[in-house]
């Protein structure tokens, strides 16, 4: 058993590792966008409001920045474990029965971001091939269109490399979990987030 | 099979999809999709309507998320990861602790009003149950306080969080039922002020009761007390802009939310707050962002299937045609609200519920918005109640001297004290509807 836990194998390691780098990268451009967002509607109404002077085309830009933190994330927060889900029953399971629902859950998501992936690129090249673009400063739209099969990919291979991640404990239950996250019960959950919260407190209590 | 049949059948996948542990995004959404693929096929042929069904679902995460209105969450999330940073806190309860100290209990109603006051720059119930267990509970059981009570207090009090804008979780409801998200949050402002008395009034009663519990504390002078006020300065910037715009129509929701972010942001630059943990808190909130974003999609690709399986519809006249009053039928679903909140996440639990339920209830005869701040009340209830009230977890996690069942203890009265305020706010509805009116009249 042991044997198996070690040679969680390199390369899904090695996939894992490039994955996360690709993730943190999109996950900071969304952030980087929230921060511009903020900035750019500070601007706006500090300007229409005391200058008279409002940024042109203001409410275009921001909505199609939008498609930046709305999605680039998605795979990041996949990895983290971030998205909403019920784990009550989940968490009352052990060993091979729970890997293989955690596998079968996956499978099912990975079907329907295929299809997001195709349909959201299709909806990409319409806009593209027609020129589609917003109503007050005629913005393209297709690049905002674009980044949903790009965001999407990325959380499709993180699906994948979870799915194998499944697979490979529903093989061998008692192998070291790796590639997939761990279903944190209510306490562990108010711990972390009395962890996270104590660095901010701190700098509070200045 | 008729449409009502493939309404319920995709839906009960969706469920049993959700119980296995699938996200709840991606199980609405693969529901809706393979719903919206069968009636159609069932219309235009298997193959026409594959691709129909597909097609229309795939439009729907950019199409449904590219709005403008939307933009407002991020800002939101953003003013209550940077309010950690901006000293806001430990000033916010100094203040109440001297102005509110004096009372029976004045250290427990002083937090009260300081979680209520930091609600005004957070949306987070547990992270606010988390900051406030470290600043108020070492000072309340210094001064001799109950413990139950200390814990009960700051737990409760993190529930706050939600109602008082920023919320996101009002401007999640506003998208999902198509309401307005600036009527949203000014209707929050009241009920957040009320349920805040009525806990300080159970705090007072109880104290007064049993004097031993929560020594009052006083003794601080009229100058000391405002010299405690200007600590609170981005308490009151953010109520400023965020009010000021939604109810004089100065801005758009989403412009007052970055500007307070800004404010917000920059009070944390000039308390030294470290590069590394600003950019840290960006990060956390596209994290947040983005999980808000998914379910969102995810939720309105189903809620496409169910309009044209005439779901909704079929709900609210099945409601309509019972035998019972609109009161008592509005009971029963608060009922179902709080058991199904005891097992599952807020969001999780009112997006999938909101589509079917909402339309029910409007059909009643209440009114949308109303509606939407007793279901989020409701809704944060379940953060104090067992098995799962994740408040309670977390000021047991930070103070690991208190058992979690003490907290649960320390919150029954606050239980008692938001059924009140859910009582309260049936019986005048006035105070929810009053501000969101008085813009739209």
């Amino acid at each position: 058993m042991t044997q198996v836990s070690d040679t969680a194998p390199a390369a899904m390691l090695n996939s894992d590792r490039w994955l996360s780098k690709i993730e943190n990268l999109l996950n900071n451009i969304a952030a980087l966008g929230i921060f511009v967002l903020m900035l750019t509607a500070t601007v706006q109404i500090l300007g229409r409001k005391l200058l008279n002077i409002p940024i042109p085309g203001y409410i275009d830009i921001a909505e199609q920045s939008i498609a930046l933190f709305a999605f680039m994330g998605a795979a990041y927060c996949q990895r983290l474990n971030g998205h909403v889900r019920m784990e009550l029953i989940l968490s009352q399971l052990r060993g091979r029965l729970l890997w293989f629902i955690e596998a079968f859950g996956i499978l099912v998501a990975m079907v329907l971001v295929g299809i997001m992936i195709k349909y959201g690129f299709e909806h990409f090249l319409r806009a593209w091939k027609f020129g589609d673009s917003t109503i007050d400063i005629g913005l393209a739209v297709w690049p905002s269109k674009l980044v949903v099969p790009i965001a999407f990919s990325v959380l499709w291979l993180r699906l994948l490399l979870q799915f194998i991640g499944y697979c490979r404990l529903v093989r061998h239950p008692q192998a070291t979990p790796v590639l997939v996250p761990l279903i944190e019960n209510t306490k562990e959950q108010a711990e972390r987030e009395a962890r996270e919260t104590a660095t901010a407190d701190g700098q509070s209590n200045g | 099979m008729d449409n009502f049949q493939i309404g319920l059948l995709f839906t009960g996948i969706m469920l049993v999809l959700v119980f296995l542990g699938v996200r709840v995004a991606f199980a609405a959404a693969i529901a809706g999709t393979l719903g919206l693929v069968t009636i159609l096929s069932m219309r235009l042929g298997f193959e026409k309507g594959l691709t129909a069904g597909l097609g229309m679902a795939g439009t729907v995460p950019h199409s449904k998320s590219v709005t403008y209105a939307l933009s407002i969450l991020p800002m939101f999330i953003l003013i209550g990861f940077l309010a950690f940073h901006a000293g806001i806190t430990k000033a916010v309860f100094e203040a109440a602790k001297r102005w509110l100290g004096w009372l029976p209990g004045g250290l427990a109603v002083a937090t009260i009003f300081a979680t209520a006051g930091f609600a005004a720059v957070s949306g987070a119930s547990t992270a606010t149950a988390a900051v406030f267990s470290r600043v108020a509970i070492p000072e309340m059981l210094k001064e001799g306080y109950d413990r139950r009570l200390s814990a009960g207090v700051v737990a409760a009090g993190g529930t706050l969080a939600t109602l008082i804008p920023p919320s996101a979780i009002l401007v999640i409801y506003a998208i999902i039922v198509e309401e307005s998200v600036g009527q949203l949050l000014l209707a929050g402002f009241l009920p957040g002020i009320v349920s805040a008395i009525i806990y300080a009034l159970i705090v007072i009663m109880r104290v007064k009761m049993n004097p031993a519990m929560g020594p009052s504390v006083s003794g601080y002078s009229w100058k000391q007390r405002l010299a405690s006020v200007p600590g609170t300065f981005p308490i009151i910037a953010v109520i400023v802009i965020i009010f000021g715009s939604m109810y004089f129509g100065w801005a758009t929701p989403t412009e007052a939310g970055a500007l307070g972010a800004f404010v917000v942001f920059v009070l944390a630059l000039i308390r030294g707050t470290p590069v590394g943990v600003l950019r840290d808190a960006l990060v956390e909130t596209s994290k947040l962002t983005v999980m808000i974003f998914t379910i969102i999609w995810g939720v309105l690709v189903y809620v496409r299937f169910l309009g044209f399986a005439g779901l909704p519809d079929a709900f609210a006249n099945w409601i309509g045609g019972l035998d019972m009053s609109p009161l008592a039928i509005l009971l029963c679903i608060l009922a179902a609200y709080a058991i199904l909140g005891m097992f599952m996440d807020a969001i999780g639990m009112l997006l999938l519920t909101l589509p079917v339920v909402q339309p029910a209830v409007i059909g009643l005869g209440y009114d949308p918005v109303w509606f939407g701040i007793i279901v989020v009340k409701m809704a944060e209830l379940c953060l104090i109640t067992p098995p799962v009230g994740l408040n309670c977890y977390v000021v047991s996690g930070v103070r690991p001297d208190i058992p979690v069942q003490d907290v649960f203890r320390g919150c029954w009265p606050f239980f008692v004290a938001d059924i009140l305020t859910i009582a309260v706010l049936i019986a005048f509805p006035q105070i929810v509807l009053f501000l969101p009116q008085t813009i739209s009249g």
